[in-house]
């Protein structure tokens, strides 16, 4: 199809069938592509992983994030950690909705970013959320990073599990969405293991590194523990601009700045 | 702590808060199936009405006001949520977008706000009945009150998911529109029912409303599943909100009645079987 050809039929496609046809999402794959802030790396800071770890963890991670934002522009998403555990568990034991739980959660990933907020403040790093996220591409501009809440808002209207009531998508989720919607370079998730293991490190000695593999052999592993939220894998697949993510030890020093430079320094996950 | 054997530093210890989900990852299945218990309803009393935009807003005053008029009779006996949606605006500007590059993100949001258009507008038109426009926000923390306060609010039926919209499996239209959105809020507050307010009597074997020789049967009743394995051409609400029934907390069963048939809204919303229920397997 000609490009006029296709931007005919999609419009008359938009105006007359439902939304869910598939002739007409087929249609629309053929859009183009425009990336917001391509330039953009995201990096997702571990609640339980890194910022519950206190002044030991975050002022060497504080310090690596001032020098990174000179050469990079970053977007820095909080994590929730052991507050928002302690929140699901009492939530749960209640009986209240997933959608619940997501609100209140999200206050728990809205803290660690105000506490990165005021540590970077002296760097010129602000805070921003909900209407802020238009300034965006100005700050990264003038200072060069920017701390976002990670948690997704989609508060009552959050997906249901399959089982209990934990919300499913939640702060690895929402960064990873950010670095999708502004087709960001880099998403990386900065956690206290090296990577992906082959089970949970902290619990199964005999855990095993895997520093790369595809979002298909990591479904198949079908392993009962993972560094990164499930369902970030399907998003993954969906994926136009951030096909592949590394997670990697933000407890070590120095590899913030070699990920960045997409340097492979963790563990790599990508789509395909 | 034993934790800290792969790491540098030994002096790196968390802080912790005790739980049930303290020392682990909430991915790990096993450990997170102890919180697996019955869910309460926060607003049983609820019913959840969405009008849809292009089968009813755009069908202007002919349309809507017979809808808005049983909607006044009703608040009278029943506790109602409206939401809305976008209609044909909503597809003009995915069409300006998806012609600009913009991402799935970007386009969610932008249909949205034409669905909170349509929201101001029943609104309005049922003030008088103390009936308001409530923004997202509201919906998810005050609604209780809101609704102590009157018997109805409106509100946007898209879900507030837009920059955070997920790319969908196939193309760039965003995939939770009013439908999935409405259902996702219903389920969560423990709605007793939900409604959606179309044009055509329910679930038809081909669209009804294409005049091409085709007999369309009509589907009374029907499972989730069964549907969704049918894989009709067209069905009058999102697909992926009969896809999320299989994960419903409560609600069992979501209500397609259509709305230019006077007297539907009224008796679908004292359980009558009106039009199609779907209902989940």
């Amino acid at each position: 199809m000609t490009d006029t050809a296709s931007r005919a039929s999609l419009e008359s496609l938009l105006m007359s069938r439902s939304l869910s046809d598939t002739e007409l999402m087929q249609t629309s794959n053929m859009a183009p592509d425009y990336a917001i802030l391509p330039d953009v790396s995201v990096l997702k800071i571990g609640g339980q992983s890194v910022i519950d770890r206190g002044r030991a963890a975050v002022y060497p991670l504080i310090d690596e994030l001032v020098t990174a934002k000179r050469s990079h522009q970053i977007l820095i998403g909080t994590g929730a950690g052991t507050r928002a555990r302690h929140l699901y568990s009492l939530a749960a034991e209640l009986g209240l909705p997933t959608g619940v739980l997501t609100d209140v959660g999200a206050a728990v990933a809205d803290q660690n970013a105000q506490m990165l907020g005021y540590l970077m403040a002296r760097h010129g790093v602000p805070v921003v959320g909900g209407s802020a996220f238009g300034a965006i591409p100005l700050y990264l501009a003038e200072c060069g990073a920017a701390i976002f809440s990670g948690m997704p808002p989609y508060d009552m209207w959050q997906h249901v599990p399959s089982e209990g009531v934990i919300p499913p998508y939640r702060t690895d989720a929402g960064c990873y969405l950010v670095a999708e919607v502004y087709g960001c370079r880099n998403m990386i998730f900065v956690k206290d293991e090296d990577g992906l293991y082959t089970a949970n490190p902290k619990t199964d000695p005999g855990a095993k590194l895997i520093p790369e593999i595809t979002v298909d052999e990591l479904t198949a592993l079908d392993l009962p523990d993972l560094v990164i939220e499930r369902p970030v894998l399907e998003l993954m697949r969906r994926a136009r601009y951030v096909k592949s993510v590394q997670v990697i030890n933000g407890l070590r020093p120095g590899l913030i700045k070699r990920a960045l430079a997409g340097e492979h320094v963790g563990t790599i996950i990508s789509a395909a | 702590m034993a934790n800290t054997r792969s790491h540098p530093e030994p002096s790196f210890a968390a802080k912790d808060v005790p739980s049930a989900l303290m020392r682990q990852t909430l991915l790990d299945r096993e450990l997170v199936r102890p919180l697996d218990r019955p869910v309460i309803r926060l607003l049983p009393w609820l019913n959840v009405v969405v009008i849809g935009g292009r089968s009813i807003m755009d069908k202007g005053r002919d349309a809507v006001l017979p809808v808005v008029e049983e909607l006044r009779a009703a608040l009278l006996e029943h506790r109602l949520l409206i939401l809305t949606g976008p209609g044909i605006r909503g597809r003009h500007v995915l069409g300006v977008g998806l012609d600009l590059g913009l991402p799935t993100g970007v386009l969610a949001a932008l249909a949205s706000a034409d669905a909170e258009q349509n929201g101001h507008l029943i609104a309005a038109l049922l003030a008088e009945q103390g009936v308001s426009y409530l923004p997202h926000a509201a919906i998810a923390h005050q609604l209780a009150v809101h609704l102590s306060a009157s018997r109805a609010v409106v509100s946007n039926g898209y879900p507030p998911y837009e920059l955070y919209e997920f790319p969908p499996e196939v193309g760039k239209i965003p995939p939770h529109r009013t439908d999935t959105g409405a259902f996702l809020l219903a389920d969560a507050y423990g709605a007793a029912r939900i409604i959606y307010v179309k044009d055509v009597d329910g679930v038809f074997t081909t669209d009804p409303t294409i005049t091409d020789g085709s007999r369309p049967e009509f589907i009374p009743r029907v499972g989730a599943a069964q549907l969704l394995a049918m894989n009709l051409d067209t069905l009058p609400v999102d697909t992926l909100a009969v896809e999320l029934m299989a994960h419903a907390k409560h609600l069992t069963e979501i209500h397609i009645v259509n709305g230019l048939t006077p007297g539907n809204i009224t008796k679908a919303l004292q359980g009558e079987h009106v039009g199609t229920l779907i209902h989940a397997d």
